[in-house]
């Protein structure tokens, strides 16, 4: 195989992706922009006038942002555990899906932070954070964690793009701009793609590999102990961290589907993209699903049993002012994916697709009703207020800084996609000298 | 739970005709029966509280009690009305009597009281009477040779306005603490006296003062009579800063183990961080040979 000839081959194919604009391209990024200009608007309304513009009050001091902040960076680690068991066990289909669950772990990372920022009410002591730090505090562990696992996730996201960066800078036409060669040859920085910098790149991409997988745990862990550490109903719980990591692949296997179904039918990738794809993404769906439905379980039939009266309160509300949303984070959300993915004959690309949008849906739904509910059935309840004090809803300034937050992952995603291609080429090439090398070792193998 | 609360309260609120509408409801007042109970106490600045308890209680749930609110009781001694009062959200209907207040009494000086609730269309008519003898407490806290002491004189005054002393009465002493009372001492009154020797080492507030009560509680014969004084005996509070706080949670500076396990934590990722930084440069380095040699 002549691999410089391939990789030329590779470039032609995916060019189009990174080079052309179409219509609706346009038009997809214009309503993006947009969304991400009215979340500014309302990010300027909300600091001006202060968190009176948002449904957050004397109970409910967390609102949307937080839930939002906790499914994105949910997504970020799942993204971070999966991507590097699919590197670290040299996955075979690893390479169809693997840069789309990179991508996604760096800007759930990016986004999700920014909603913890919107929760703060003086942000012009936001400071005082690293000024101040108490290393006593889970918010600070946090912190911490975060950066630590942004950092980290950069960095590996960028040894994934490094052969691609190296092709792209070697396979250039004429019609590559040039600041896009420019910047292809400055983030390749000199690889040559031979066999001690592959070597290299490998192992430390190896190593990176594991780092991820641990900091997710440890990064998702302390976000849950935010809520568990303190005695709060529905927080105070055992088994919140693995119920949060669970619930965080949950999510972030739900919206790799997505991803995968969208950029599969737009950019028509049904070639790199195939249905046993989606079924072995489906039956690891399949796996968490029946781990967070027990989790779920567990954690509220404890609450249930236990009858202490702040818990029962916090049941009481649960099933009365949030039912049906309960019904569907808890009931919905995860039996209908089990069922789907269950049966053998249900196992299709659309209903895959289908079980992974209920599960995101229930999942974020699910969060609400850990953050909201909780803060409304406090241990020493505010008496002869005003029920908005009590209760919490979102105001149009939380949802347009919601609907921002993820029309900003989008737009980012865009732009990325827009750079590199989806399907890492060096994977391709990896892959196709594994075969050739096997051939060459046992050339009659395949006769056989 | 909270609509029999409700219910019950609509039922006295709106008294006279309330009643009837509520027979179509859920709740039945035959289920409860009333407890009206009446009590006095003679304070300590001598003045005198009667007070009224009125509840609704279940027949069948003896967990089930709702206080009854807004009911007008009237407090009489004999057949002089001395006021009246609304039971409050807990049922409680109280008044003070001032200690100048000359109260009517039978032959052997003994004074009638009595409370009366005189009924809706919804409840009967109340009544609970009690009959005591209206007896003064007299605390004295002395140093007697170093040893702290407590003495209480009872006495009654009769109608020539000498001192009578109480015979026979058992009486409490408490000390005031932050929420309630503890119980120090009991004992029985002869010839209108009883002392102890006070506890050691009660801390007191922050400048060593502790309150003392002396109490008799629920006398047949003199009902509730109370009296209390304030005094320098408590040792004052420990200042706890002095120790300090060493490396707890709450303190300034973290428990050591977290520096460690932190420092562990992290320097585990970054050293792993830099190793592959490292080995970028590397790979750049290489880069740049290789370009050379080209």
């Amino acid at each position: 195989m002549d691999i410089n000839s391939r990789k030329k081959e590779l470039v032609k194919e995916f060019t189009p992706m990174l080079q052309k604009s179409t219509f609706a391209s346009k038009i997809w990024m214009g309503i993006l922009v947009f969304l991400v200009l009215i979340g500014l608007y309302a990010f300027v309304v909300q600091v001006t006038k202060g968190h009176s513009v948002t449904g957050m009050r004397d109970n409910v001091v967390w609102g949307v942002y937080i839930i939002n902040f906790i499914f994105f960076v949910g997504l970020s680690y799942s993204g971070a555990f999966i991507s590097g068991i699919l590197h670290f066990f040299k996955t075979p289909w690893k390479n169809s899906v693997s840069r789309i669950i990179e991508i996604i772990t760096v800007l759930s990372l990016v986004i999700g932070p920014i909603f913890i920022l919107l929760c703060i009410g003086r942000l012009d002591r936001l400071h005082y954070l690293f000024i101040y730090p108490r290393i006593q505090s889970p918010i600070t562990w946090d912190i911490i964690a975060i950066m630590t696992d942004l950092f980290g996730c950069f960095l590996y996201l960028y040894l994934t793009f490094i052969p691609d960066f190296a092709i792209l800078r070697d396979n250039a036409d004429e019609n590559t701009p040039a600041w896009r060669r420019k910047l292809y040859k400055t983030l390749a920085i000199g690889y040559q793609d031979t066999e001690p910098q592959r070597h290299r790149l490998e192992k430390i991409t190896r190593i990176m590999s594991t780092m991820i997988i641990a900091m997710a745990i440890v990064a998702y862990t302390v976000l849950a102990w935010i809520f568990s550490l303190t005695l709060q109903p529905g927080w105070n719980s055992t088994i919140f961290a693995p119920y949060f990591i669970i619930a965080g692949l949950y999510s972030g296997v739900g919206v790799i589907i997505l991803a995968m179904y969208l950029i599969r039918k737009y950019f028509k990738l049904e070639h790199y993209i195939r249905k046993v794809h989606f079924i072995g993404a489906g039956v690891v769906l399949l796996v968490i699903s029946l781990l967070y439905g027990y989790f779920t379980f567990s954690e509220y039939f404890s609450r249930w049993f236990s009858h202490k009266t702040s818990d029962v309160d916090l049941l009481d509300t649960l099933f009365s002012r949030y039912f049906w949303q309960f019904i569907f984070a808890n009931y919905i959300g995860i039996i209908v994916p089990i069922v789907i993915l269950f049966f053998k004959k249900f196992r299709n690309i659309k209903s895959i697709t289908f079980a992974a949008l209920i599960a995101v849906a229930g999942l974020w739904l699910n969060r609400y009703l850990i953050v909201v509910p909780t803060l409304e059935t406090p241990y020493l309840p505010i008496q002869d207020t005003r029920p908005e004090f009590i209760h919490y809803t979102a105001t149009w300034v939380e949802w347009a800084l919601s609907f921002a937050g993820i029309a900003a992952f989008l737009l980012f995603f865009t732009l990325i996609i827009k750079f590199v291609p989806i399907i890492p080429m060096s994977g391709i090439i990896d892959h196709e000298r594994e075969v050739d090398t096997h051939r060459k070792k046992r050339p009659y193998a395949e006769d056989k | 739970m909270k609509r029999l609360i409700y219910i019950l309260i609509v039922v006295i609120f709106f008294g006279n005709n309330s009643i009837a509408q509520e027979k179509d409801s859920i709740f039945d007042l035959k289920n409860y029966r009333t407890s009206f109970s009446f009590k006095t106490v003679k304070q300590e600045d001598n003045s005198r509280l009667v007070e009224v308890e009125f509840l609704a209680k279940n027949k069948k749930d003896r967990k089930d009690k709702l206080p009854i609110y807004d009911a007008e009781i009237k407090f009489y001694n004999d057949e002089t009305l001395l006021g009246s009062a609304k039971t409050s959200k807990d049922g409680i209907a109280s008044l003070v009597v001032p200690e100048d207040h000359t109260y009517v009494t039978d032959e052997e000086g003994n004074i009638t009281l009595k409370a009366v609730f005189e009924g809706t269309d919804g409840l009967d008519e109340e009544e609970d009477e009690v009959t005591i003898k209206d007896i003064f407490l007299k605390l004295d806290l002395q140093e007697i040779d170093s040893v702290k002491t407590v003495k209480v004189n009872a006495y009654s005054i009769d109608s020539l306005g000498t001192e009578q002393p109480v015979e026979e009465a058992t009486v409490g002493f408490f000390i005031q603490g932050m929420l309630s009372k503890m119980k120090i001492e009991e004992g029985d009154i002869s010839d209108g006296e009883y002392e102890f020797e006070m506890l050691t080492k009660v801390p007191g507030d922050t400048i060593g003062n502790i309150t003392i009560y002396a109490m008799i509680q629920d006398s047949d014969e003199y009902g509730n009579v109370s009296q209390k004084q304030t005094i320098n005996w408590g040792a004052g509070q420990v200042n706890d800063d002095t120790t300090g706080d060493g490396n707890k949670l709450w303190s300034e500076a973290a428990p050591v183990w977290m520096y460690v396990v932190l420092t562990i934590l992290l320097l585990g990722v970054w050293i792993n961080y830099l190793y592959t930084i490292i080995h970028l440069f590397k790979i750049k380095k290489e880069g740049k040979e290789l370009d050379v040699t080209m």
